[in-house]
């Protein structure tokens, strides 16, 4: 099952990864103002809060062990758990380190740097330097995409995609339609006029680190699914997701969905290309961004806000 | 739209009194022990020459700087250095020169983003907004950003009324725009005005701002150098001498 279609298949949860990832940290520069190198490590932190999270919930109650689409209701609720840790450790970190700093965009991510390294060292430090899983079976693939579509789609990348979807789903309806999503969206394109408009940006600001935290998590969730649960898993994934947030447009949400996607998908498709090994899969994803960005120098949706 | 709320004031009363304020940008000093006042229902016109501090005469009132020492009163009570989101809840409201738009967001956004503050009402006075700008019933689902310059400072003025200020402070509404769009500016300015919203207003378009006004303070060099009824500020040789161009 190596063919184009599993390529696709197997492109679009690395893009899920990656897209989740990406949004939060484009929410953040879009706010915030810096580029959040912490961002990787607190994927990390979310996937390791899953991990206690699962431990928790694991037949703590009757039905936790119950299959929804091929997974147990606890490993639901430790995503939940898991984001829930991205989204306070988000906040705290904004609230200790960045905010009483009073920086600028420069010293704000050169201390992101020292913050990505504290996150990892506290997670060492607490379970240590080896691999981890969330101890769910990893299941065959599901007859339905084998016969049909011939590719081999397990119930953990169907949850992967389909989560993630409901998320950015979620989104997209709370930036559009609701009260905060205006607000957040009229902060990011113009954080000195929502102020004198009467938005207290402060709390927009604590609502963006909280979403993006929160997603950030779950793409750490989602990755530690898909593969395993390591210290270094979301500081090696942070360049592939600088290139999507890049690639969409710095700042730009929409754009970071765009981006995530391309960039997952290039990533995942790289064996495809003629003389071209699996190993530069990540070498591909940045030559496409370069082209793309020869093309458009401020990304695909660069210059709008939110 | 409904008037503001005046009704423990008679027309006349200071609806902001400012009394010996010193105020600045970091260690530079631009307003120099300002004095002056504006009345319940007038339009103001602050003009002077670049540099002279008028900008900063409403940054200073809307709480964007501090004032050094001095008092800003807003309807009888102290509101020096007070948050802007606090000052527009108040019934204080506040149109920058620039960036006075949200240019991501639809002028049905722009507006609703300018009523955050409001509890009940909203869709009311947004709709009594729409009548009276038709321009931007028009273009309610554009982005302010597909908007020409006079569009963009209506619906700036627009933004600004949706919380039914007492005091607006508006800085430079002609700025940028075409001589044949500024009239209708001001003739928005003075609309908003007839409604019972006291103006506040900077403007390097001396004649045009205090054609409409009330009243004009010339101020120079931080502090006032002229105050007077618009249309005597205009007959005087010396105030057309020195800053109406001749």
């Amino acid at each position: 099952m190596s063919s184009l279609p599993q390529f696709l298949a197997n492109g679009m949860v690395f893009s899920c990864i990656i897209v989740l990832g990406a949004i939060g940290l484009s929410l953040v520069y879009s706010i915030a103002d810096f580029a959040n190198f912490a961002h990787g490590d607190l994927m990390t932190v979310g996937a390791f809060g899953a991990l206690v999270g699962g431990r928790y919930f694991e037949g703590a109650f009757p039905g936790a062990d119950v299959s929804v689409f091929g997974l147990p209701v606890s490993f639901y609720l430790a995503l939940l758990a898991g984001m829930a840790v991205g989204a306070v450790v988000a906040v705290l970190t904004e609230r200790i380190v960045y905010r009483p700093m009073d920086a600028g965009s420069i010293e704000l991510l050169i201390t992101s740097i020292g913050v990505a390294l504290s996150y990892r060292a506290l997670v060492q430090l607490q379970f240590g330097a080896g691999r981890r899983s969330y101890d769910i079976g990893r299941g065959g693939p599901i007859d339905f995409f084998r016969e049909t579509l011939g590719i081999g789609m397990t119930s953990r990348s169907l949850v992967i995609v389909t989560l993630t979807f409901v998320l950015v789903v979620a989104l997209h309806l709370l930036l559009q339609y609701t009260t905060l999503g205006r607000k957040m969206r009229a902060t990011s394109d113009n954080p000195s006029l929502a102020k004198v408009s009467g938005i207290r940006t402060e709390n927009v600001v604590v609502a963006m680190w909280i979403i993006g935290g929160a997603l950030a998590a779950a793409g750490g969730v989602f990755l530690g699914l898909d593969t395993i649960v390591r210290p270094r898993m979301g500081f090696d994934i942070l360049l592939v997701v600088f290139a999507a947030v890049i690639l969409g447009g710095i700042g730009s949400v929409y754009g970071a969905m765009l981006g995530g996607f391309v960039i997952g998908m290039t990533h995942e498709l790289t064996p495809v290309i003629p003389l071209v090994g699996v190993e530069y899969d990540s070498a591909v994803a940045f030559i496409l961004m370069v082209i793309i960005l020869l093309v458009r120098p401020s990304g695909i949706m660069g210059g709008e806000a939110a | 739209m409904s008037p503001p709320d005046t009704s423990q004031r008679a027309r006349g009363d200071a609806v902001l009194s400012i009394e010996g304020v010193d105020s600045g940008y970091g260690d530079v000093q631009v307003l120099d022990d300002l004095t002056m006042h504006v009345a319940d229902g007038e339009i103001v016109c602050l003009i002077g020459p670049n540099g002279a501090g008028k900008s900063t005469v409403l940054k200073t009132v809307f709480g964007l700087l501090e004032p050094w020492s001095g008092s800003v009163r807003f309807a009888g009570g102290e509101i020096g250095g007070e948050d802007p989101a606090d000052l527009v809840r108040k019934g204080v409201g506040y149109v920058p020169q620039i960036d006075n738009v949200f240019g991501s967001l639809s002028v049905n956004e722009n507006l609703r983003m300018g009523g955050v503050a409001r509890k009940e009402g909203l869709d009311e006075t947004i709709t009594e907004l729409y009548e009276r700008f038709p321009l931007l019933d028009e273009k309610r689902g554009a982005t302010a950003n597909q908007l020409s310059g006079g569009q963009r400072q209506v619906l700036a003025l627009a933004r600004a009324l949706v919380m039914e200020p007492e005091l607006l402070l508006i800085d430079e509404p002609s700025a940028g725009l075409a001589p044949s769009i500024v009239d209708d500016v001001f003739d928005d300015v003075q609309t908003v005005n007839d409604l019972g919203t006291s103006i506040l207003m900077v403007e390097q378009n001396a004649r045009e701002g205090l054609s409409i006004s009330d009243r004009g303070v010339v101020l120079d060099q931080g502090t006032v150098r002229f105050e007077d009824r618009a249309d005597r500020l205009l007959d005087n040789p010396e105030v057309s001498r020195l800053y109406l161009g001749g």
